[in-house]
């Protein structure tokens, strides 16, 4: 069941070193875009797909080289209460970049919830390493500056692999500068953020494995699910097309060649009746904002309710 | 007397206990639901005995409950996409042979352990061209919830599986592209290669 449990967590690599990267990216890219024609690109998504996939190999290796060796090493010398204390603190740190990024998506009520969560772990959980959020009911959210922009109806762009950093989009790259600038961990010293990449490689563990496992074409493998995992957290899990897909493949005729990127390409496909979407979506949001802070006042005090009721049971143990 | 007594409350309770079973069979769960969910019994099941049976158990077991549950042939055809056209028709059912071993293989590898999983029904949604999609979600002690939604069509005179979309991963889409790239890139036969090595791999871990 563990690899189950990791199927969802490929992709949290801390994008630490990205603002460093990105200026290299930027230089590549153009490069890349001047050599691409040499291979039919199968997929409308991903049209770098030659230089994509040599990267993807060079990052592979790197991997199995060296980052996969120091994370076992790491996960065999570093007892598991450890190793969750360090996954909670960095975790908790990057709440901070998930409450900004909850309010520029107008989410008030959520990130008035991801405000009291990261209070109440930082104060009750021993600065972050003991979850104590969770048991009071506050899950973790997701959000990052690249689900912001596609709220804000910026499109996605292609699909991009960044040597040592992995799968990202070209929406992804701003995405993830600004996440890394909003990310207390980006300011501390090297060992830390050495940890940090550590201990998500050993987090990613199990999901890497699973890859491996399933994976007929582990770069189509980790495209698609990246698109369709990063899709299904911008939209939070309603959109309907992913739902809804078979039914047009039925009816248009499945082998039509038109329709090979069909299902890739869901993200990208509405053009300007996506925007409309996007822009009523988050015009929604901010009707629904006077309701938000309502509620807001609510989940605080709530929150406040269960902390006092857990300090008081500290108190009695 | 004593005897006459348990006899009677046996027959009672037995009498009880088949009144439930016609009222259950009464409510007529919607059969689309009851695919889903019998599927659902028989993985959270597997995996209880998990620890004490092989992988060749859990495979014959699992086996029934996956290709009653699920429409493979179609899944097969889909993942293939337009390709489906070019190959001959035993390459076809070769296609659909191997594509439902690894389908078996994969469930009888991933659900092997257990630590207090179940699945909960959230609800059920009728597609605009005669699908159903049944949502619900994978319970974790101490974890988020997985949502899992069932894709199912009906086919002869009962619902089938045709695409399981995890936390909005949709399996079909994946395999569909992976499929066709290694199609295009590769052909036929290295596809199989591919497939059978998977399946021989899930059998040794």
């Amino acid at each position: 069941m563990n690899t189950l449990r990791n199927i969802m967590r490929p992709y949290k690599r801390q994008y630490v070193l990205s603002l460093m990267l990105t200026s290299l990216f930027v230089l590549n890219s153009g490069c890349a875009t001047t050599k691409v024609g040499g291979q039919p690109a199968l997929s409308k998504a991903d049209p770098y797909e030659h230089i994509n996939r040599k990267t993807f190999v060079f990052n592979d290796t790197v991997d199995d080289y060296v980052a996969e060796p120091i994370a076992s090493a790491y996960k065999a010398i570093t007892p598991q209460f450890v190793q969750t204390g360090v996954f909670n603190f960095y975790n908790n740190l990057k709440n901070v970049n998930v409450i900004i990024n909850d309010a520029l998506q107008a989410k008030f009520k959520q990130s008035a919830q991801d405000t009291g969560r990261f209070v109440i772990n930082s104060s009750l959980g021993l600065l972050g390493l003991v979850d104590v959020a969770k048991d009071v009911g506050l899950e973790q959210n997701e959000e990052d500056f690249d689900q912001t922009l596609a709220v804000w109806g910026i499109p996605r762009g292609p699909y991009l692999v960044i040597p040592l950093l992995g799968p990202t989009t070209v929406r992804g790259i701003p995405g993830a500068v600004f996440d890394t600038a909003a990310n207390p961990s980006s300011y501390v010293g090297a060992p830390v953020q050495l940890l940090s990449l550590l201990n998500a490689r050993a987090n990613a563990e199990g999901a890497l494995k699973f890859i491996d496992e399933a994976a007929l074409d582990p770069y189509v493998f980790t495209r698609e699910s990246f698109l369709q995992w990063r899709h299904s957290l911008a939209t939070d899990g309603k959109s309907a097309a992913s739902t809804d897909f078979l039914d047009e493949l039925d009816e248009l005729g499945e082998f039509d060649a038109e329709n090979v990127g069909l299902i890739a390409d869901q993200a990208s496909k509405g053009g300007f009746g996506n925007y409309i979407q996007k822009f009523e979506r988050a015009a929604q949001s901010f009707s629904g904002a006077a309701q938000s802070f309502d509620e807001t006042a609510k989940t605080f005090e709530d929150a406040g309710n269960k902390a006092d009721k857990l300090q008081g049971d500290v108190r009695v143990k | 007397m004593g005897f006459n007594r348990i006899k009677l409350a046996s027959v009672l309770i037995g009498f009880l206990f088949l009144t439930t079973i016609a009222n259950a069979a009464n409510q007529n769960p919607a059969p689309a639901r009851q695919v889903v969910e019998s599927f659902q019994n028989e993985l959270i099941a597997v995996m209880k005995i998990g620890k004490s049976t092989d992988f060749s158990g859990r495979y014959n077991r699992l086996y029934d409950a996956v290709t009653q549950s699920h429409d493979l042939p179609k899944i097969a055809r889909i993942v293939v996409g337009k390709e489906w056209e070019k190959l001959s028709e035993s390459q076809q059912n070769q296609l659909v042979e191997v594509f439902s071993k690894l389908s078996v293989a994969s469930y009888a590898h991933n659900f092997k352990d257990y630590a207090g999983e179940s699945f909960d029904f959230d609800s059920e949604e009728e597609t605009t061209r005669g699908g159903v999609v049944i949502h619900t979600r994978l319970k974790i002690p101490d974890e988020k919830d997985v949502k899992f939604d069932y894709m199912l069509k009906e086919q002869g005179d009962s619902w089938r599986i045709i695409n399981i979309i995890a936390n909005g991963v949709s399996d079909l889409a994946l395999k569909r592209s992976e499929y066709t790239a290694v199609l295009q890139r590769e052909g036929f036969d290295a596809l199989i290669t591919k497939i059978n090595e998977k399946i021989d791999n899930y059998s040794k871990l």
